[in-house]
């Protein structure tokens, strides 16, 4: 009974270390409308992500990352005098 | 090709795939402006934007297990830009191809959502690392033999548990991540070491990391080796060795031995030193370049495009003979004749130079036409023979498999990779087969120094052991043969001073500090640390008692030397002792001349003062090798070791030449007094010089 009532009380704690970020959430579509495949609503359209994860956290804070820009947000002419080829200093302008 | 990674292979989406130069989302752009599509604007001519959308970032790349990124790249290939998502992430089933003027279709799986109509999905925080390697995959192996989740090309923090975002975790709120020291790719150097490195967890004991006290490992070796070197031994998935745009594309060649990259192929690492790490030794896929430059008129190498190459070989394929047109493999002189003057011929008129000389790199050289025409070749001084390689830092092994946790073995014997292994350098060299160069020499020394060593390292220091053996068993065969000299067994009293204190103590002192630099240097010599550490606690403790009694030990000759070289001088009668061998050989005794020092014992003298010299000082430097070019400390390394082996011999010959071969001489270095019958045996001549000084001291005294 005891280590049943330990289970208990730890149980929750194990389920919260399985970190689930997000809770269930609409899809939207491009210009932010629902798409709620179980009514039929906007079914046939994809997704965008923009808009959907958007929804809660900064997109376009986020797509500044290098990851996402991969060096297009830093492009220049002049970014090496020494290898003018080079454009950034990410794989987009990179020779 | 359904599969192969096209741009989404390394791009998450957002960024380039969705906003042009003017930060314009390109299908709403392009809708509000279609001409552009007929423009001669990089971003949009010829495109469907309007059709297939953009690509924003997809979270789902990196935060949904399962995600199927073979399905995102089939997608892309399709024009299907903004279902890539929809499609690869399993939401929903993605009709229709945009690239065959087909409006794709959705179908959501129904059973993802709620009753709400709200989906559910287990996304994780943080990513989970089969992620990661969608992009990092393919891409590191061919780096660097890098794979993940892979028993055999394993990695212990891996092994422990730790996911790549444990290493490499955002480190702001733009999903910027936690960058160790890549030293090829100039990609967002300025996020260069924002995670911890080796020492800063293994110090700190970072999620538990275990924090070594490396008490076997030579200090120095701390200094000079990067934490990869040893932790690194091998990596068990085949890299690129090189990579050659002749054809116009890039033909990636694995590992030599292997057949593919990324197949089970066991390879070991190039060291290089300096560089991005200081000082220190790190290991490399250096990953051969064989391409092609044009030296413009500012001076600069500029590389060419595989289609300004792709044109100057379509010129020559067909004269090429034996050659696999998609691997030419290009190495005579005629060859690249050949297809410089194809490229001279084809880059005529290229708007991107002022100048045509076009230049080919293979092999660390390169080759270009001279004035006549001809192939000339130099090493390669440009940007592309100074790519240090790309440096190896996943996949470390277990401590019970680095370097080191079997001994100095590891490295240091005939076998090693580190100073021994075969590094290619040169993927098709002059007879078109690759060409090789033992690992150590990659360190820096110089071909004759590196010679020099290895001699001193393979076919010296083996046979150290059995040299003395065999001069122990030489000297018992010549005591039990020739016998002792008897002229003290009968223990006669001491009467006459031949040693004063300075002299005793002087040969106390050498005698000790070499006892120290002989118990030391000679575990040195065969790198035991296990012996290091039981008899000095520590390698860092049995350097500084090497350092220490080498100093007294020098300084300590140096005295000898003033005591002692009037006495080491040679004379006209050491050439009868000589003739003689000093009676040590014939079985029979037989009386020798001597002054104070005999022949043999001036010998003895000068040969080790000389080698105490030479040991000091070769010794001192090599305390402060660190400093010194690669080159200087080898020989110093082999000079100091070889002379040891020289000096080593002689004292031991000495010792019993001083002891049980000669009853009666050892009292000399206690009390400093011999017997007159032993001065008189010995040292007839040193004998009468002392006698004639007191006229009655050698009268009526038994012999």
């Amino acid at each position: 009974m005891a280590l049943a009532g330990a289970l208990m009380v730890l149980a929750p704690a194990v389920v919260s270390a399985k970190v689930r970020t997000c809770p269930p959430f609409h899809l939207k579509t491009d210009d932010g409308k629902i798409i709620n495949p179980l009514t039929g609503e906007n079914a046939d359209q994809p997704y965008s992500t923009r808009q959907t994860c958007g929804a809660c956290h900064n997109y376009d804070q986020i797509i500044k990352g290098y990851h996402f820009q991969q060096g297009w947000d830093r492009i220049k002419d002049d970014f090496s005098p020494k290898k003018p080829w080079v454009l950034s200093d990410g794989m987009m302008g990179k020779f | 090709m359904p599969g192969v990674p096209g741009c989404g292979g390394c791009h998450p989406g957002g960024g380039g795939m969705e906003f042009d130069r003017d930060g314009k989302r390109f299908d709403k752009r392009l809708a509000a402006e279609p001409q552009l599509a007929q423009s001669l604007d990089g971003d949009y001519y010829q495109s469907k934007w309007d059709k297939t959308g953009v690509v924003e970032a997809d979270c789902f790349i990196c935060h949904l297990p399962g995600y199927n990124f073979k399905e995102r790249n089939i997608q892309l290939q399709n024009l299907n830009f903004k279902w890539a998502t929809v499609a690869a992430s399993g939401i929903a089933e993605v009709t229709g191809l945009v690239k065959d003027d087909q409006q794709p279709k959705v179908a959501y799986n129904k059973r993802l959502f709620n009753e709400n109509g709200k989906i559910v999905l287990d996304l994780t925080y943080p990513p989970p690392s089969e992620n990661c390697v969608f992009c990092h995959g393919m891409s590191d192996a061919k780096k660097r033999g890098f794979s993940w989740n892979d028993r055999v090309n394993h990695d212990v923090h891996n092994l422990r548990g730790l996911s790549c975002a444990a290493c490499h975790p955002a480190i702001d709120k733009q999903h910027n991540f936690a960058k160790g020291d890549e030293n090829v790719s100039s990609v967002r150097n300025d996020l260069d070491n924002t995670m911890k490195n080796c020492r800063q967890c293994h110090t700190e004991g970072y999620m538990g990391a275990p924090r070594p006290k490396h008490l076997s490992i030579r200090p120095n070796h701390l200094d000079k080796l990067a934490c990869e070197v040893c932790h690194i031994p091998a990596l068990h998935v085949a890299a690129a060795e090189g990579f050659d745009v002749t054809t116009g594309q890039i033909v990636n060649y694995p590992k030599v031995g292997a057949q593919k990259i990324g197949e089970r192929f066991t390879w070991r690492p190039r060291y290089v030193k300096g560089g991005h790490k200081g000082e220190k030794i790190w290991p490399v896929n250096p990953m051969l370049p064989v391409t092609y430059t044009n030296l413009n008129q500012d001076g600069l190498y500029y590389p060419l495009y595989g289609k300004e190459i792709g044109k100057g070989y379509a010129k020559i394929k067909d004269k090429l003979e034996g050659k696999k047109p998609n691997r030419p493999e290009l190495h005579t002189p005629e060859e690249i004749k050949l297809m410089l003057a194809a490229l001279s011929e084809t880059l005529k008129g290229n708007q991107r130079f002022q100048q045509v000389k076009p230049f080919y790199h293979k092999g660390g050289e390169i080759h270009f036409l001279n004035d006549k025409g001809e192939v000339a070749s130099r090493k390669d001084d440009t940007w592309v023979g100074h790519t240090e390689g790309f440096n190896i830092n996943h996949n470390v092994a277990p401590a019970a498999l680095a370097l080191g946790a079997n001994g100095c073995g590891d490295c240091h014997s005939d076998t090693a990779h580190m100073f021994k292994g075969q590094i290619v350098t040169d993927m098709f060299g002059p007879n078109g087969k690759p060409v090789t160069i033992s690992a150590g020499r990659l360190f820096g020394c110089a071909p004759w120094a590196f010679s020099l060593n290895q001699f001193h390292q393979l076919y010296l220091t083996p046979y150290v052991s059995w040299g003395i053996l065999l001069l122990v068993f030489v000297l018992v065969l010549h005591y039990t043969g020739q016998g002792p000299k008897v002229a003290d067994f009968y223990a006669a009293p001491g009467e006459i001073q031949r040693f004063s204190l300075a002299e005793r103590w002087t040969h106390l002192v050498r005698l000790i500090t070499f006892l120290v630099l002989f118990l030391t240097g000679y575990i040195f010599f065969y790198n035991n640390v296990t012996m290091l550490r039981l008899f000095f606690g520590s390698p860092a403790a049995a350097v500084i008692f090497h350092w220490v009694a080498g100093l007294i030990f020098v300084a300590a000759s140096i005295v000898s030397l003033f005591l002692w070289y009037k006495d080491a001088l040679f004379v006209s009668y050491d050439r009868e002792w000589l003739k003689q061998h000093g009676g040590y050989i014939g079985g029979k005794e037989v009386a020798v001349p001597a002054g104070r020092l005999n022949a043999g014992q001036k010998i003895f003298f000068w040969l080790t003062v000389v080698l105490s010299l030479i040991m000091g000082m070769t010794g001192i430097l090599l305390i402060f090798k660190s400093s010194l070019p690669l080159t200087f400390t080898c020989l110093l390394s082999t000079v100091h070791g070889f002379s040891a082996i020289i000096l080593v011999a002689a004292i031991i010959a000495h010792a019993y030449l001083g002891t049980i071969a000669n009853p009666g001489t050892w009292s000399a270095m206690v009390d400093g007094k011999v017997s007159r019958l032993w001065a008189k045996k010995h040292h007839s001549e040193w004998y009468k010089e002392i006698t004639a000084e007191e006229p009655s001291a050698g009268e009526g005294k038994p012999e």
